[in-house]
């Protein structure tokens, strides 16, 4: 394309971006479209790869298409491949979607639209994707060594320690946090409890299916149990509407956080191979079809959005959970946003199978872009409801009250009209018996969800169907984290246990497998029978939780980042992942700061333990309140040591009193390169 | 053919158009099946000159379990 074409091109893609932009920052008073959203984050998204991403490539990693990575000199047709780029970013992206994409927007949409949309795109361009991205390298260029390996090899003994901590951290408080979603969405529900029972003898069937039938054809099995779940939900509407085995099927909150526990440890702990790889492969179908499903509705249906850009919860005072934009909108979305998550894996898998450097910068860039736009999607989802609706479905029980008139009573009287009647006709379309209390977000994401399909195609007669495949979805690939991430804490705890005592680093020695299984689901099944607990609905301590460890993990990430970026001599660009670390700091920090020693109940932790005191409440809760002070307050204290001995360590080597020596592979020029001219 | 595209010929354009959208079909499929290991199961028959068998695919599961396991999922 001639110079000037392209000139005109991403002048008009700018231009377009800025106003769409300016839109939904400055529309005040009407309801506006969804597609600014998506106009938005496209433009914005494309602008920040044509150039951002690419001033990276060339001047802060210098990227070489010469070199050859560790895919092509370590190939053993397993681990290490090189992999076509588009297959490579469809498997890393596959990691990386998960459910904080989903629920933290739908969960920050309470401080309206804005904040929440503002902070996806910015942090995801200038954040995010710089993480994901520049690790991606860095990890690319030390044989695929892990985050907690660079850390120790490139900022000293502590680093590793304390990225490994962290990733222990979030692990336990991730799988807390997402059971206490799979809870609330399931508890009182026949419906979505019967639909996720089936999906384990459908899972069974998928596995006897592909290891007898038809060996190795996971596609074709995974379509045949995708028609099966589908069925089930169907089948779920009769369960519902039959007394005595809608009777079996409505549990308790407590009722289902028991069996998800047995669930974590018998998956853990079982050579379940039956059962869990083909619910691994049904829960990546899924997710991968119903994105791209949503993508489509969104856009086929342009919906409005009924909630305000900004709304009163913005002074801290919101009933999703507690605290001001500054910190909380921020440790809130962390996937879509930035997430240190990403960092494991894009210095897990992803970097055996990259087949030049070059590619990095579309599988680590690119992909995180396209789960912020999975975030954006989420937002959308919760702002096409009318506000009353959201803040009815979101609102715990301890906030609003149990009764239906009464938590609409309280919504209306924060200047978000909704009815009694109107809860329960919208309840009655989904087929629910109640939408009250639902915290977690998932609930409300299923709920815009399913208008959005809903309206794309079926009508209304097919809302219920949509909300219970929304509920599926969401659930199925939750439970796949559960089972998935217990195992990762399981192999961890074995690894590090293997160093005090060698049998308990084998993990195939069964004391040990039994041994570490029931640690790390005590861990987290702690976390869940608190979060079920809570009067206040558990989101409230337990989201903003795992906001922070995820956002420390990122920091850390960061700062290996950033002393890579100065041991290579670039400290001129060091602002790339300097800026986004501060950021990150000044957000945790803060948010950490507020959990732990805020004096209002409904934010700082050892305050609501105070208050439960006072009360004499159970002592559990107030061991709870603590527990979380303490692992926020260990957390935070041990990520302070990082950043101390990354910016000693950066001092040093730009003062010239150490030298920069990194641990980089040495060069080995690529054999793809003369194969391509030839 | 890319000039013939921009020229606008109507064959080439069809043609142009059938290619690409066959080449992004082929790649979307090709990233599936590495995606749901597929491809792994076929490289594995490949690298220990097996049939594709209820007892090669055993092999290649109880091969990958601890590999695949120790993944770490996203949020």
């Amino acid at each position: 394309m001639p110079k000037i074409l392209r000139v005109l091109l991403w002048t008009a893609i700018s231009l377009l971006g800025a106003l769409a932009l300016a839109t939904i920052a400055l529309h005040r008073g009407e309801q506006i479209n969804a597609l600014w959203l998506v106009v938005a984050a496209v433009s914005s998204y494309a602008v920040g790869y044509r150039f951002y991403s690419s001033f990276i490539s060339a001047k802060v990693l210098a990227l070489d298409p010469l070199r050859a990575t560790p895919a092509e000199r370590l190939n053993n047709g397993r681990d290490f491949l090189p992999t076509n780029k588009w297959v490579v970013f469809g498997h890393h992206f596959a990691a990386i979607a998960g459910p904080g994409p989903l629920v933290g927007p739908v969960l920050a949409a309470q401080f309206g639209y804005l904040p929440g949309t503002l902070w996806i795109i910015a942090g995801a361009v200038l954040g995010g994707c710089v993480q994901d991205f520049v690790i991606l390298l860095f990890s690319v260029r030390r044989d695929g060594k892990s985050l907690t390996e660079m850390a120790k090899s490139e900022i000293g003994p502590t680093g590793g320690v304390v990225a490994y901590v962290a990733v222990i951290g979030i692990i336990v408080i991730l799988l807390g946090a997402t059971a206490l979603i799979v809870v609330n969405a399931l508890k009182s529900s026949p419906w979505g409890t019967f639909t996720i029972a089936m999906t384990m003898p459908i899972a069974l069937l998928m596995g006897v299916y592909l290891r007898r039938i038809r060996p190795g054809r996971v596609l074709e099995t995974s379509v045949l149990g995708f028609i099966l779940v589908l069925a089930a939900i169907v089948g779920g509407q009769w369960v519902s509407e039959t007394p005595a085995w809608a009777a079996v099927f409505t549990l308790t909150g407590p009722t289902l956080a028991m069996l998800i526990i047995v669930y974590g440890f018998a998956a853990s702990s079982l050579p379940v191979w039956l059962l869990l790889a083909p619910r691994d492969y049904l829960s990546t179908f899924v997710k991968l079809g119903t994105i791209s499903l949503l993508a489509v509705g969104i856009v086929a249906l342009r919906p409005s959005l009924h909630m305000p850009p900004l709304t009163r919860f913005a002074d801290g005072t919101g009933p999703v959970f507690a605290g001001t934009i500054f910190p909380f909108a921020f440790i809130t979305i962390a996937c879509g946003a930035i997430s240190g998550f990403h960092s494991l894996i894009s210095s897990g898998t992803t970097p055996k199978l990259i087949r030049r450097e070059t590619e990095t910068r579309l599988v680590g860039y690119g992909g995180m872009l396209a789960e912020s736009m999975v975030a954006i999607m989420a937002m959308i989802a919760a702002s096409i409801l009318q506000p009353g609706v959201y803040f009815a479905v979101n609102s715990p029980a301890g906030i609003v009250g149990q009764a239906p008139e009464a938590a609409a009573a309280a919504i209306t009287a924060w200047g978000f009209p909704v009815t009694a009647a109107q809860m329960a006709t919208l309840a009655h379309a989904v087929g629910e018996q109640t939408l009250y209390n639902r915290t977690g977000g998932a609930p409300a994401f299923a709920v815009g969800m399913a208008q959005i399909f809903s309206n794309t195609l079926g009508g209304h007669a097919l809302m219920a169907l949509w909300y219970h495949f929304a509920i599926m979805f969401e659930a199925l690939f939750i439970l796949t984290i559960i089972d998935a991430g217990t195992r990762v804490g399981r192999f961890m705890l074995q690894d590090a246990l293997g160093h005090i005592w060698k049998p308990l680093g084998r993990t195939s020695w069964y004391p040990s497998i039994l041994f570490t299984s029931a640690a790390v689901v005590a861990a987290w099944g702690n976390f869940l029978w608190q979060g079920v607990k809570d009067p206040l609905g558990g989101i409230n301590s337990l989201w903003p939780l795992f906001g922070i460890c995820n956002q420390l993990l990122a920091t850390v990430a960061l700062c290996v980042a950033t002393v890579i970026i100065v041991k290579t001599g670039r400290a001129r660009y060091v602002l790339v992942t300097l800026l986004p670390l501060c950021w990150l700091v000044a957000v945790t920090f803060t948010a950490s700061w507020h959990k732990v020693l805020d004096p209002n109940p409904r934010v700082g932790f050892l305050a609501h333990a105070g208050q439960l005191a006072a009360a004499r409440a159970n002592p559990r809760l107030i061991f709870n309140d603590r527990l979380d002070a303490a692992v926020t307050g260990v957390l935070s204290v041990m990520v302070a040591l990082i950043l101390i001995e990354s910016g000693l360590e950066c001092a040093r080597i730009i003062s010239g009193s150490k030298s920069a020596a990194t641990k980089e592979a040495p060069f080995v020029m690529t054999r793809m390169a003369r194969e391509e001219q030839l | 053919m890319k000039v013939g595209f921009l020229a606008g010929d109507g064959r080439t354009i069809r043609t142009g158009l059938l290619s690409a959208i066959s080449r992004v079909a082929s790649l979307g499929l090709e990233a599936l099946r590495e995606i749901f290991d597929e491809s792994a199961y076929q490289r594995f028959l490949d690298r220990s000159r097996l049939e594709s068998s209820a007892t090669a695919y055993a092999i290649f599961q109880q091969e990958n379990e601890q590999a695949k396991s120790s993944r770490p999922r996203c949020c």
